[in-house]
């Protein structure tokens, strides 16, 4: 039997059909052949005469082609324009009710439409979903984050209070005399409260140790925040005055997993620090205070009056009177602190300031929040372009259809309005679908992200996202739907009439079309340099040297109960740090107030000898924190000048001279080309009686506030010197070790567990780990913008690629024309090329001025690299230039091998 | 028998006539207007086919592949709602058409 298929396909030339669709046209030729094969032969003919019968049925072959062509689009167009000039007149009744009935004509026709062109519509719902459910996840963090107000009554009226240095711009914890002097002075707050930074009580009589976080607070903590425990009560007010017996209050979470939700759970009692407190009230996990990091347990915090104005760490807060402004309520205070300022004659001076509450919760995170949205937006607004050249490139091909439409009497608006009703329910189901992807983001957001961000128990999806949302997908319907509305209004509407077989492309059409890929390679190129800003940053970030080796060092926190004795303290290190040392593959071991790359404890104003005195002089602040001998050991941090502490340099209860060890930055800044050895600082505020302190050594710098800060002086101190014994009561180990880090571990707990069975050991991290932590942020918003910038260039690589396709698909025969004449094939790709570089050019232009504005809102994200870092704006359009130029070359390629009797048989 | 430009005009009403009752494939729709005919009309598939396709675009009539048991698959094709409205308005023009020029042509017989 003869091959119908192969016969059909030798003879017809079918060109500008889908592949699917000239398949099933040749197809169906193929079995009408071979039926009517079939039934020759069973009337009797042999074979060959059977063919040569079938044969028959097709011979004019170019009037077939001709036909199927043209059969495609032209009277689907009438047949439409028929069917809707219908629904005009019905439109033309008037009044509100026929509007109602256009609109949902305009809806069903939308979806039809829809329908009929799934791979079209699924693209279109893909791009937009992307875009929308990246905004909404987004928005959600914003949302929960920046926009919503606190989960307390009347939230406007909770203010932060803390006190700065002149001069100084952010706010600093308060110190318990200038508290206690503004709690008992001020008349503008209802109520005030205090809480303190410590994070975490050591949890002892009740299995194994174990470190909890929790803060400690005043009495008037909770009904400041008016939200009612879950079990018992909040502090009574006067229960924070001394000699009072101990209460706490503890989390749900606490109360379920540690005391396995004992319905009488008020009254029992907890040590904490080896101190007693009876629980007299349980919050519900809702309440989250402070918001970044949750706490279980919020005990009394009994504040007695001071015998100096330092230290500063409470985190003072109020409930403002009705009526009382910031303004006034922050005059009030620096009134106040003004006073304590003259009670206290050798501090340096203060001022006071104030802050809505939930301005101090967020703003560290809002700026890193609103980069993302804008990167996020600016995302949105490149798949909107896509789009909205997807719609155009259709709308030239329906061109014909709209003309028809107009021609029988559809008014403009009529039509515009219907193409608008297609592009939002476009929208709408990309929305839709953005939705869901959003609320996957979220959820991983939340189980993978960077954790330490206030209010994210407070993220979700909730009506204000999703009006967001909704906003976002009508206005990018209407964004994308009205370029090519807008292309029904050209004078040269009947021209499409005239001519059934060719696809019109006006040149306005073109010209909005090159607009839109030049604007989105402008999008484009801005994300991409913002991205390639973060990547270097992080990069140089990443690089930064902490100061210390991080590879075999194992760290954790441990500290010591109120029953230890500043004496019992410094005996109870001395033994441990033997005890560790003897372990095997222990390299050496050290304790430390502060543990590199952001854990700095407290900083200390100094004196160097000469200096004068003035109380108003500008402060010198440096990082002070007592170590032991061998801390320096254990971390490799290396010797620059002099000499380490020794253990031999304090013989216990005997009064030595004090020394101290520098860093190289305090070196430099204070002691210029001097030798520092010998030369003697004080610490603390300025004061001709204080102790003279000798500098014996100066060590490598290390990073304490984090690697992005810079290097400032540091000052090391015995922590068995006697002022420093009672801060040696939580300190950081540090053990460096000749194998695995971790393998030590137990060995270290047991230790610990023969001298006091009642100290928890913290988390134990290596140093390498809390290195990585500490970049956490940081690794991750730079890994979302850069995806981000991925996608945009993707998209606008797609939109490139199909602008020259079409570009292409439309001049097939002037290139045929062009070939016949002589063209080579490189004059074609010069061609091709030249029309992709020409936008390409104009996009780069468009996109520096963009990046050189839009990047300057994340200077403050940015370490060590200049907004407009040459490098990043360079590479970054390099990497854009290639990618439009392969984009633009694969259609430049085709049009090279355009055969020129195809190209002029197209017509 | 019957002259193309005749044949041409009927050829849309024939086919949707004949795929009324059910869906046929394209052969079968030529064959079965040659023998409803008698012979007197008749459609290769190089003529029928076009119209189909234009059919097949009107959203008049609608093509599916079916396959059978030992047999290849084919495209049958049966009528749209759109196409059944069309039809019996078609065929309301044609019942008219066919009077009037009845009336011109043979003004005693009316």
């Amino acid at each position: 039997m003869p091959d119908w298929t192969q016969y059909v396909r030798q003879n017809l030339r079918l060109s500008g059909l889908r592949a699917e669709r000239e398949a099933e046209v040749i197809e169906d030729l193929a079995q009408q052949l071979e039926d009517a094969y079939a039934e020759a032969l069973r009337s009797g003919l042999n074979p060959s005469q059977a063919e040569a019968a079938a044969k028959t049925h097709i011979t004019d072959w170019p009037a077939l082609e001709k036909h199927v062509e043209s059969s495609r689009c032209g009277r689907e167009a009438m047949m439409k324009a028929l069917q809707n000039r219908v629904e005009d007149r019905d439109l033309a009744g008037g009044g509100k009710f026929s509007l109602f009935t256009g609109l949902l004509q305009d809806v069903r026709f939308g979806l039809r439409m829809l329908r009929k062109n799934p791979g079209f519509t699924l693209t279109v719902a893909f791009t937009l979903a992307l875009g929308i459910g990246a905004n909404t996840a987004m928005f959600s963090l914003v949302d929960a984050i920046l926009l919503r107000p606190l989960p307390y009554p009347e939230p406007k009226r909770l203010i932060v209070v803390g006190t700065n240095q002149l001069g100084e711009s952010r706010m600093s914890p308060m110190g318990t005399a200038d508290f206690l002097a503004w709690r008992d002075r001020q008349q503008s707050f209802e109520q005030v409260a205090v809480l303190d930074g410590a994070g975490s009580f050591a949890l002892s009589g009740m299995g194994a140790p174990e470190r909890i976080p929790g803060v400690g607070v005043s009495a008037n903590f909770f009904s400041i925040f008016g939200v009612a425990p879950l079990k018992g009560r909040g502090f009574l007010p006067g229960e924070d005055r001394p000699g009072t017996p101990g209460a706490v209050v503890v989390s749900e979470r606490f109360w379920r997993d540690h005391l396995d939700s004992d319905p009488n759970v008020l009254n029992r009692a907890l040590t904490l620090d080896g101190k007693h407190y009876a629980i007299v009230g349980v919050m519900p996990g809702s309440f989250r205070f402070p918001a970044s990091d949750p706490v279980d347990l919020w005990a009394i915090r009994v504040l007695s009056p001071p015998a100096g104005r330092p230290p500063f760490g409470l985190h003072a807060f109020g409930r403002l009177k009705l009526g009382v402004s910031m303004r006034q309520a922050e005059a009030e205070l620096d009134e106040i602190i003004a006073q304590v300022n003259a009670q206290y004659p050798s501090s340096t001076p203060l001022a006071g300031v104030v802050m809505p509450m939930k301005e101090w919760m967020v703003s560290e995170v809002s700026t890193p929040l609103l980069v993302l949205l804008g990167a996020i937006a600016l995302l949105l607004l490149i798949a909107v372009v896509n789009v909205a050249n997807l719609l155009l490139a259709r709308a030239t091909v329906r061109q014909r259809e709209i003309a028809l439409r107009m021609a029988l009497g559809a008014s403009r608006k009529r039509v515009v309005r219907q193409l608008l009703a297609e592009s939002t329910m476009l929208s709408l189901l990309g929305g839709t679908l953005g939705l869901l992807l959003a609320y996957l983001a979220v959820r991983a957001f939340l189980a993978f992200g960077p954790g330490q961000m206030p209010r994210l128990n407070e993220v979700g999806i909730n009506s204000g996202v999703l009006l967001f949302t909704f906003v976002v997908c009508v206005g990018s319907g209407i964004l994308f739907g009205i370029a090519p509305a807008l292309e029904t209004n050209r004078p040269e509407l009947s021209d499409p009439l005239k001519d059934a077989n060719r696809s019109f492309s006006s040149a306005s059409a073109h010209r909005t079309h090159r607009a839109l890929v030049v604007l989105e390679i402008a999008l484009a190129l801005v994300l991409m340099i913002g991205s390639g800003l973060l990547i270097r940053s992080f990069v140089r970030l990443s690089n930064v040297s902490p100061g210390v080796q991080t590879d075999h060092v194992l760290t954790t926190a441990i500290s010591l109960s109120n029953k230890y004795s500043d004496q019992q303290i410094t005996q109870f290190w001395r033994q441990f740090l033997e005890k560790v040392q003897a372990l095997p593959d222990v390299k050496a071991v050290g304790i430390t107030m502060s543990l590199p790359p952001n854990l700095l404890a407290i900083t200390n104003p100094f004196t160097v000898e000469g200096q004068d005195y003035d109380r108003h002089r500008r402060l010198q602040l440096a990082e002070e924190m007592s170590v032991s001998p061998d801390y320096f050991r254990a971390l490799g941090i290396p010797l620059i000048r002099g000499r380490f502490f020794s253990t031999s340099d304090r013989v216990e209860g005997e009064k030595d001279p004090m020394i101290v060890i520098i860093n190289e930055t305090m070196a430099k800044q204070y002691f210029d080309a001097k030798d520092p050895i010998g030369s003697r600082i004080q610490t603390g505020d300025p004061n001709p009686s204080s102790p003279w302190e000798t500098i014996v050594g100066v060590v490598g710098d290390v990073k304490y506030s984090g690697l992005d800060s810079p290097s400032e002086p540091a000052i090391y101190v015995p922590y068995n010197e006697n002022s420093w014994a009672g801060w040696a009561r939580e300190m950081y180990l540090v053990v460096q070790t000749g194998g695995s880090a971790q393998q030590i571990v137990p060995a270290i707990r047991a230790e610990l567990a023969s001298m006091d069975g009642t100290l928890p050991i913290g988390r134990v991290r290596t140093m390498d780990e809390r290195l990585d932590e500490s970049l956490m942020q940081q690794r991750f918003r730079t890994w979302l913008v850069g995806g981000f910038a991925a996608l945009a260039l993707l998209l606008s690589a797609i939109g490139i690629y199909a602008l020259i396709s079409y570009s292409v698909s439309q001049r097939t025969r002037e290139i045929g024309v062009r070939v016949a004449l002589g063209a080579r094939p490189s004059n074609v790709l010069g061609m091709v090329l030249r029309e992709g570089l020409k936008l390409l050019l104009s996009g780069l232009l468009l996109g520096w001025i963009g990046a050189f504005s839009a990047t300057r809102v994340m200077r403050s994200l940015l370490y060590s690299t200049s907004s407009t870092d040459v490098v990043s704006f360079v590479t970054t359009s390099i990497m854009l230039i290639v990618v439009a130029l392969l984009a633009s070359y694969i259609p430049a390629r085709r049009a090279t091998q355009v055969d020129p009797m195809v190209a002029l048989r197209y017509e | 028998m019957f002259n193309r430009e005749l044949k041409k005009g009927s050829a849309e009403f024939l086919i949707l006539s004949l795929i009324e009752a059910r869906p046929r494939h394209g052969y079968e729709i030529g064959k079965l207007i040659e023998a409803r005919s008698k012979g007197r009309i008749n459609f290769r598939i190089g003529s029928l086919y076009p119209i189909l396709c234009r059919l097949e675009e009107r959203d008049l009539i609608a093509g599916r592949w079916v396959e059978r048991a030992g047999e290849r698959r084919r495209r049958f094709y049966r009528l749209t709602p759109v196409g059944r409205k069309y039809l019996a308005a078609q065929r309301g023009i044609w019942d008219e058409f066919v009077l009037t020029v009845n009336h011109v042509v043979r003004p005693d017989h009316a």
